[in-house]
């Protein structure tokens, strides 16, 4: 028997300490009771009202309190599930889990086939969902873009009606208002077999946007307040840009970003109380020479970072930012920036962290950035995963078995461990020279394209219910008629 | 050249927004000419700022307070220049388009086109198509620049379009538009006659459409 | 086909090195000559292990287990073959060169050639080229294969080839070699017969060669 024996399971990391992230958590606070956010809501804003915000025009600002108990109704852990029951596919939100997954709406997509930038197109989201499907690193599907080739309203609705079908890890799902979230919705409800069974086991997650500085914007507000009310589980996640829209320091960043986020937070308590609720927010600098939002930039992961511990210690999970770049193509600057800011996020376990896939500040959406993070984000686990230490793994017996001058490759040990303690690339090269040069001399670019190709041609996603399947035609349908007389 | 000169064109590269008026006071006092005061102080000293933001010497924060001094020494001129027959650059009304709230890309090209000369009226963020051509008839402007961040605002640039053809005022103005989804191509989609991928290119691309470049 | 011998390449691809010699055994006494079991058991099994390793669906400790597995069987069936009058594949004469103890690499060429049906002779490490030279003569060996992990120490290659040469018993040999700084020009320089890669390499070099010869 041992006693005071103190295990550290895996990497630690610890960025900020207990007493700044309570003047973080003070600041946001703050913010929320002095300065307040405009919430361009009328509904909403009697919401808030009616729970104890302090309304003045437009003007909302919440009493501690009021954030202190909305904090507390959230869960911190929770499951998001597959939607074909497979509970490889299921996200168990929780402290030390990371996951990962793409993110939505740029204009653009690296078009696989010829690696040029074009506009997105329907047929991408299905493309986006059978790669994500079954990448074994990738946990949950965003589309990567926003549907150019449909009527312009229906984009969300269209996105989501092709990737249900051809994923079945849960997704994040994006719309522009209430009549797409509804189309949404009830693709998500018919494979689920109701809304109560929807509640029990939900199959995807709403995402809203909120206005940097302090806005919650009418889109955003009426999106919450349609997951909320649905009980869908929903992220609140607001843009800003370091010193441009939110202060230059990384600690104002956050406190602004996480002020944005709350709001949100203390609406949908309002509406549906426990209702899981991701605190959000891309934090990055507005660079001050190019004008972008830098996907790129170390101070992404570092903000990031910051923000994940201070929603830990607040008590909620997070959606995290990654594996995306700054550059236009697939190559070292995108392999650079993405692994570093993949394995950042891996290790502070941001619960959802999105944007995989990210390429041009995120103008630009590519699956293929997205496999090659599939890989980086391997390695990160693999690393975060750590050292496990006991009599098996101290291996003295092994060691004495062989003795000097042996080797261990009949060892029982090494057949017990040699798969689960090592990891295996799928796309880093390690042959010696001549095998590398026989097998065509590839680049990590031609291999990801390669294995991209592959999973293409020959994944198959379990299916969706034939039921399912009549719901989305007869939803698209009705969503035709809905916009025939607009522009 | 005068001394004078060199000490404006220092101060806008400074960006010595409370220096700027006082300096150009000071050239009026000595019986320096508007017009010169203008184009061979406060221009040269802009143009060195734009040389010096696109080699990557300069900063976007600092180059907004160049324009803001520029701007400041501009105002002082305005009067003298009318007088003197010297036009202004031109007019410009901006805004973001329906549906869109996001202000600062748009401030920035505000700032920028002020720095350039332009008088600029900024109808501010969720501007309606209606609200633009009303703001052209009202404000007569050489230039319309309108502004989006979202994808799902964008379209609402191409219904301004219409708007402006519609009440027949299109060939009274050129169009500019920018944002971070927008790109040569939409604009040339959408008929709008130039695309500025940042407030320095658009204030570049402004200078252009009334033929000041 | 008989279900023993499937059940022997399964225990082959299995690599179950300790229940292979019942199953030989078991073999046997159901009447299967040595030849079939060898060539319609061991092998099938070898080759299956050998395109999964190739594939990535296999790794080098199951593969070594399966070479393991393998020579346990043939050690059973070893003098039944002679017996018979089947031959062996080949006899390799393996060893890492004067001045090297690294005996890894060279181990898992053994035991992969083993299992791919040849006698191994293993002189072990830091073997003199004279006494290459002896063993070659006592043991007459269908391949001398010579293992070095040094780039300080891959010299002694080229030193136990000339010995060979000059005891006049290089043409009776065919003489592969291998090693982390070992490659192809290295052996054409030294006048090698061939190179490998690998230990999964190794054991199809030595099958080409004694094919050749």
């Amino acid at each position: 028997m041992r006693t005071n024996y103190r295990i550290n399971s895996g990497v630690r990391f610890e960025m900020l300490s207990q007493d700044q992230l309570q003047e973080l958590f003070d600041g946001v606070l703050h913010v929320l009771e002095n300065i307040g956010l405009e919430v361009h809501h009328d509904e909403g804003r009697d919401i808030l009202k009616n729970a104890g915000a302090w309304v003045d025009g437009k003007r909302v600002r919440i009493p501690q309190y009021l954030v202190k108990r909305s904090l507390e109704m959230a869960p911190r852990s929770f499951t998001i599930y597959a939607r074909d029951g497979n509970p490889k596919h299921d996200i168990h939100i929780g402290p030390g889990r990371a996951h990962f997954g793409p993110g939505p709406t740029p204009p653009n997509f690296i078009d696989v086939e010829t690696q040029e930038r074009r506009p997105y197109v329907k047929d991408d989201a299905r493309i986006v969902a059978t790669v994500v499907d079954a990448l074994p690193n990738i946990d949950f599907c965003e589309s990567l873009g926003t549907i150019s080739d449909v009527h312009p309203d229906l984009a969300a609705s269209y996105e989501f009606a092709e990737m249900f079908p051809n994923t079945s890890k849960p997704i994040v799902a994006w719309s522009y208002g209430w009549d797409d979230s509804e189309d949404i919705h009830k693709i998500a409800v018919a494979e689920a077999g109701g809304q109560d069974a929807f509640e029990r086991r939900p199959n995807y997650v709403h995402y809203c946007e909120p206005l940097s500085p302090l806005v919650s914007t009418f889109e955003a507000v009426d999106k919450l307040i349609f997951a909320a009310r649905h009980r869908v589980p929903l992220i609140f996640t607001p843009c800003p840009l370091a010193g441009g829209t939110a202060p230059v320091t990384a600690a104002g960043i956050i406190i602004q970003a996480a002020a944005e986020s709350w709001m949100g937070l203390v609406l949908a308590q309002a509406i549906q109380p426990g209702v899981p609720f991701f605190m959000g927010g891309v934090l990055s600098v507005m660079d001050m020479n190019a004008m972008i939002l830098s996907y790129g930039a170390p101070e992404l992961a570092l903000m990031m970072a910051g923000a994940t511990e201070l929603a830990h210690f607040a008590g909620l999970p997070l959606w995290q930012t990654g594996g995306c770049t700054d550059s236009k193509v697939l190559d070292e600057q995108a392999s650079l920036e993405g692994s570093i800011s993949c394995f950042f996020s891996a290790l502070t376990g941001g619960d959802l962290c999105h944007d995989v896939g990210y390429t041009e500040s995120g103008i630009t959406g590519s699956i293929l950035q997205t496999v090659m993070m599939d890989e980086a984000i391997g390695y990160s686990r693999r690393i975060t995963r750590g050292i496990e230490v006991n009599e098996d793994t101290l291996a003295t017996d092994t060691i004495h078995n062989v003795g000097p001058n042996g080797h261990y490759l009949y060892e029982e040990h090494t057949h017990r461990y040699f798969k689960t303690e090592f990891w295996y690339p799928n796309l880093c090269d390690r042959h010696n020279f001549e095998e590398w040069e026989a097998a065509g001399k590839t680049k990590m670019r031609d291999r990801v394209i390669e294995r991209t190709r592959d999973i293409l041609s020959s994944h198959k996603p379990s299916a969706i219910k034939p039921a399912t399947k009549k719901a989305i035609k007869e939803i698209l349908e009705a969503a035709e008629a809905r916009v025939k007389d607009k522009q | 050249m005068s001394e004078i000169y060199e000490q404006i064109a220092t101060g806008i590269l400074e960006g010595n927004v409370p220096k700027i008026p006082e300096l150009v006071q000071k050239a009026l006092d000595e019986g320096l000419n508007a017009n010169d005061i203008l184009n061979d102080g406060l221009v040269v000293g802009m143009n060195e700022v734009g040389n010096r933001f696109k080699s990557g010497a300069m900063f976007i924060p600092e180059v907004l307070k160049s324009a803001k001094a520029m701007h400041a020494g501009q105002e002082l001129l305005r009067s003298l220049l009318a007088a003197s027959g010297a036009a202004q650059t031109g007019k410009i009304v901006l805004g973001t388009v329906q549906g869109d709230l996001h202000d600062i890309g748009k401030n920035l090209v505000g700032m920028m086109c002020e720095g350039a000369g332009f008088e600029v009226i900024d109808l501010g963020f969720n501007i309606e198509p209606e609200k633009f051509t009303e703001a052209i008839k009202k404000h007569q402007p050489n230039i319309v620049g309108m502004s989006a961040l979202l994808t799902t605002t964008m379209r609402a640039m191409g219904y301004t379009i219409k708007a402006i053809e519609e009440a027949g005022l299109r060939d009274k103005v050129k169009v500019m538009v920018g944002g971070a989804p927008v790109d040569a191509e939409f604009a040339e989609r959408i008929g709008a006659d130039g695309y500025g991928h940042n407030a320095v290119s658009g204030a570049e691309l402004a200078k252009k459409l009334v033929g000041a470049a | 086909m008989s279900e023993v011998l499937t059940s022997i390449s399964n225990a082959i691809i299995q690599g179950k090195k300790d229940d292979i010699g019942e199953l030989t055994q078991k073999a046997l006494d159901e009447g299967q000559s040595a030849q079939d079991i060898l060539y319609k058991g061991l092998m099938p099994g070898m080759d299956h292990v050998s395109d999964k390793f190739k594939a990535g669906d296999m790794f080098v400790p199951e593969v070594m287990r399966s070479a393991r597995s393998m020579a346990n069987s043939m050690k059973i069936l070893k003098p039944l073959l002679i017996e018979t009058g089947v031959a062996m594949i080949g006899k390799v004469l393996l060893g890492t060169v004067k001045g090297d103890l690294h005996d890894i690499g060279k181990n898992l060429v053994g035991m992969m050639c083993e299992g791919a049906g040849f006698e191994v002779k293993d002189l072990g490490i830091s073997v003199e080229p004279e006494a290459f030279v002896e063993a070659v003569k006592e043991f007459e060996p269908d391949i001398v294969g010579m293992s070095a992990l040094l780039t300080t120490t891959m010299r002694s290659m080229g030193d136990t080839i000339k010995a060979l040469e000059e005891a006049g018993v290089r043409d009776r040999v065919k003489v592969m070699i291998g090693g982390a700084p070992v490659n192809q020009s290295f052996a054409d320089k030294i006048g090698a017969d061939a190179y490998a890669p690998d230990a999964a390499a190794a054991s199809d070099v030595a099958k080409k060669l004694v094919k050749k010869s």
